[in-house]
C-alpha cells in the first residue's frame, strides 16, 4: 500500500500514570501504522496496557495518565497536545470509539434517539428531519428496527445495546472506529453475530478498525494484522494469519493455547501460569521471562528489542538468536 | 454412576407488569434432568435461556412454581427445619458469575469462608476454622497468605478461586457454578476449568457448570444440557452431542464457537435472532422463529424431549422425524 492510504501513524508512544509513589509506564514505546479500511487486532491479558493504548490514540486519557513521549498522527495531524476544542472537531466525525460496556456507556435515562441527537448536534446544526433520517439509517445498518430510537437502554438486550453503540459510532461515517472489547459482555452467539456484522459494515463503508480483546480466537477471522501486547510493550506484530499459523513469541503461543477447542482430540491445557507483572515493579530482562516455559538465564539479564523475524516483529531473545528454533515450541500451535 | 440430584418437571414462573397484570414470564418450564455423583454437567444456553434461574431454584434462592427437586432421593421441598435446610445449602453451594460483585469489599477474603464455616460446621473451634480455611485455600491453589488480603488486592481469577474455596469449606457434594469464568481473561479461564475437573477427580464433587461457551463445556464436562427459552432442547453425553448435535439450536451454539482452525463459516453469521422472552407462551417450538428447518408442526405442537440415541435426547420435530441412523440435518454448520 502506498503512503497515501495511511490514516494513522503512532510512533514511539509511551503513556505514564503519574502517581505519588512514582510514575508507572503503562504503554512503552509503541509504534504502528494503520491504513485506510484496515482491521487491526490488539490482544493481551488484562493489565497489559491495551486499553491505555487505545485511550492514548483517541486522546481520551485522563489524569493521572498522560502521554510521556511519542506522537499520534491521524490524517496528518498530531493529536498529542491538541486542546479539547481542537479534538472535538475530529472526534465522532473522523474517529469514534465504542466502549467495552454499552451498559455503562449509554445514558440510562435518555432514549437511544435522544443520545444520537446529542452526538449529531455537537457537530453542526442538523435539522430535525436530518437527525431523524440519519439516526434511523444507522440503526438499520446494524440490523435494529428504527422504532427502537424511542427505546431506553434497559429495554434492549445486551447485543442490541452494543450494536446501537456501533450505530452511534457510525453517525458521521468516520474513517476510524476504535473498539475496546465491545463483545466481551455478550454470549457466544451474540458475539459471533456482532463480529460478522462489524466486518460486513467495515467492508461496505471502508472505515478502519482497531479492535482490542483478550480472546485471540475471536478475531482470528476478522483482523488483517495482529498486535500482541504484554506489560505495556508490543511482543509480536504481524499479519493475523502468520501470527496464528506460526506464533513466535512464547506469550503468543500461550494465549493461543489458552482456549479449548470444540473439535479434535481433547488435550489438557495449562493456560499461562501466573499473571502479568505489576507495571511498577517490572522484572529484569525480558518482561515475560518469569512466566515463560522457554526462559534461560540470559532472558532475566538482557532486555529484548522488537525486531523483524520471518515476516513478523517479535520481542524474544531466544527466537532472535536462534536458540529457540522456529520448529520448537510450536507443538501446540495451530499449524498442525 | 449413582444419582445425586434429580429435577422433575421443574418450573419457575415470574409475574411481570403491575399489580393487576396477569402476565407471567416462563423462565423455566417443565425441566427434567439428573446430576450424578462425581459428574460435571454443563448447562448451556444464551443469556435469557433460563440457565441461571434453574441454578437458583436448585440453590433454593427461588422456590419452584411447580415440580420437585430430589436430593439423595429425598424431596427438597420436604426440608422444613432450619438445620435440614442449612445442611442442604451446605451440600449444594453456589459460585457466582461476578467475582467483583460477590465479595464484600470491606472484609478480608477469609471473612466469607470463616462465616460459612461457623454457620455450617458449628462443631469447629475458632482455631480449627482458621486451619480449615487455610486448607480449602490450598486446595484451590491460593496461598495461606491470601486469607488476610482484601478483595481489591486480588485479581479476577484469584477472587473466583476464593468463591470455590468458600463453597468447598462446607464439604459440598454439588457445586452450582453460574458462569464462573465468563468474566475472566481467556488465559486464566483454563486454570479454573482445571480446578473444577480436579475437584471432581480428587474429592468426588459434582459440578453444575453453567456457561454459554460450548468449547469450555466440552473441556470439563461429562454431560451437556442445552436450554433454550426455559426448556431443555437437547441433552446427552457431551462428546456425543457435540459430535452430532441433533437440535438446530445446539448446532447454532456449536457453530458460534470461534475456531481459528476452521475457515469462516457464513451461515454462522446469518443468525441475527435472540432468544424470546417467554411470556404466556402458546404451544409450539420456541426456537421456530430462528430455525431454518421449521415445518408447520413446529408452530402448533410443542416438541417433547425424546430419546434419539441411547441417552441422547432432543426436543425437535425435524430430528425426531428422521429415520434412526440417518445423518442429522444441519441447520447451521
Amino acid at each position: 500500500m502506498s503512503e497515501a492510504h495511511e490514516i494513522l501513524e503512532v510512533s514511539g508512544l509511551s503513556v505514564d500514570y503519574v502517581l505519588d509513589r512514582g510514575d508507572v509506564r503503562a504503554v512503552d514505546d509503541v509504534s504502528f501504522t494503520l491504513n485506510r479500511g484496515e482491521f487491526l487486532g490488539i490482544v493481551g491479558e488484562s493489565g497489559c496496557g491495551k486499553s491505555t493504548l487505545l485511550f492514548a490514540v483517541a486522546q481520551l486519557l485522563a489524569p493521572p495518565a498522560q502521554v510521556a513521549a511519542g506522537s499520534v498522527r491521524f490524517e496528518g495531524t498530531n493529536l498529542v497536545g491538541l486542546t479539547d476544542k481542537q479534538l472535538s472537531a475530529i472526534r465522532w466525525r473522523d474517529m469514534s470509539v465504542v466502549m467495552q460496556s454499552a451498559m455503562n456507556a449509554l445514558n440510562p435515562v435518555k432514549s437511544i434517539g435522544a443520545q444520537f441527537k446529542d452526538a449529531m448536534k455537537a457537530h453542526g446544526k442538523p435539522s430535525k428531519e436530518e437527525i431523524q433520517a440519519r439516526s434511523a439509517e444507522v440503526l438499520r445498518m446494524v440490523g435494529i428496527d428504527p422504532v427502537h430510537l424511542k427505546s431506553y437502554p434497559h429495554q434492549l438486550s445486551g447485543g442490541m445495546r452494543q450494536r446501537s453503540m456501533i450505530a452511534m459510532a457510525m453517525l458521521f461515517t468516520p474513517d476510524l472506529i476504535i473498539m475496546d472489547e465491545p463483545t466481551s459482555a455478550l454470549d457466544v452467539v451474540a458475539q459471533r453475530s456482532l463480529m460478522v456484522q462489524i466486518k460486513e459494515l467495515q467492508l461496505s463503508y471502508g472505515f478502519a478498525v482497531i479492535f482490542v480483546t483478550h480472546d485471540m480466537s475471536l478475531i482470528s477471522h476478522f483482523s488483517d494484522r495482529l498486535m500482541v501486547m504484554y506489560a505495556g510493550q508490543v511482543d509480536e506484530f504481524g499479519a493475523t494469519r502468520t501470527v496464528f499459523d506460526r506464533p513466535l513469541h512464547p506469550y503468543t503461543q500461550g494465549l493461543l493455547e489458552a482456549f479449548p477447542s470444540i473439535r479434535g482430540p481433547k488435550v489438557p491445557l495449562k493456560g499461562i501460569p501466573g499473571s502479568p507483572p505489576d507495571l511498577a515493579r517490572l522484572p529484569s530482562g525480558c518482561r515475560f521471562h518469569p512466566r515463560c516455559p522457554h526462559a534461560i538465564d540470559k532472558c532475566g539479564q538482557l532486555t529484548p528489542e522488537l525486531a523483524e523475524l520471518d515476516a513478523a516483529l517479535v520481542r524474544c531473545l531466544r527466537r532472535q538468536d536462534g536458540s529457540l528454533p522456529l520448529e520448537a515450541g510450536q507443538e501446540g500451535s495451530l499449524s498442525r | 454412576m449413582s444419582e445425586l440430584l434429580r429435577a422433575e418437571h421443574l418450573t419457575r414462573h415470574f409475574k411481570i407488569g403491575g399489580a393487576l397484570s396477569r402476565r407471567t414470564l416462563h423462565a423455566v418450564d417443565d425441566v427434567n434432568f439428573t446430576i450424578g455423583e462425581r459428574e460435571i454437567v454443563a448447562l448451556a444456553g444464551e443469556s435469557g435461556s433460563g440457565k441461571s434461574t434453574t441454578a437458583r431454584v436448585l440453590a433454593r434462592i427461588y422456590a419452584p412454581t411447580s415440580g420437585e427437586i430430589y436430593f439423595e432421593g429425598k424431596p427438597v421441598s420436604a426440608l422444613r427445619s432450619r438445620s435440614d435446610r442449612l445442611r442442604y445449602s451446605g451440600l449444594v453451594p453456589m459460585v457466582f458469575q461476578d467475582p467483583f460483585g460477590s465479595m464484600n469489599p470491606v472484609f478480608r477474603v477469609q471473612h466469607g469462608v470463616l462465616r460459612s464455616l461457623k454457620l455450617h460446621r458449628p462443631e469447629l473451634s475458632g482455631q480449627q476454622r482458621q486451619e480449615e480455611a487455610a486448607r480449602v485455600f490450598d486446595v484451590v491453589g491460593l496461598g495461606a497468605d491470601m486469607l488476610e488480603r482484601f478483595p481489591f488486592e486480588l485479581s479476577g481469577g484469584q477472587r473466583q478461586r476464593v468463591g470455590f474455596a468458600q463453597a468447598l469449606a462446607m464439604r459440598p457434594q454439588l457445586i452450582l457454578a453460574d458462569e464462573p469464568v465468563s468474566m475472566l481473561d481467556v488465559s486464566i479461564r483454563i486454570g479454573l476449568l482445571n480446578l473444577m475437573a480436579e475437584l471432581r477427580d480428587t474429592m468426588g464433587v459434582s459440578v453444575l457448570y453453567i456457561t454459554h461457551d460450548i468449547a469450555s463445556a466440552r473441556y470439563v464436562a461429562d454431560r451437556l444440557i442445552v436450554m433454550y427459552a426455559g426448556q431443555i432442547a437437547e441433552t446427552g453425553p457431551i462428546e456425543e452431542v457435540l459430535a452430532s448435535p441433533r437440535h438446530p439450536y445446539t448446532q447454532l451454539l456449536v457453530s458460534a464457537v470461534p475456531d481459528p482452525r476452521a475457515p469462516l463459516s457464513v451461515a454462522a453469521g446469518t443468525d441475527r435472532g435472540e432468544p424470546p422472552k417467554v411470556i404466556d407462551p402458546s404451544p409450539g417450538c420456541r426456537f421456530r422463529w430462528r430455525c431454518p428447518l421449521a415445518i408447520d408442526t413446529c408452530a402448533q405442537v410443542t416438541p417433547m424431549l425424546t430419546e434419539l440415541q441411547p441417552d441422547h435426547q432432543a426436543a425437535c420435530h425435524v430430528a425426531q422425524a428422521q429415520p434412526a441412523g440417518a445423518e442429522p440435518v444441519q441447520a447451521f454448520s
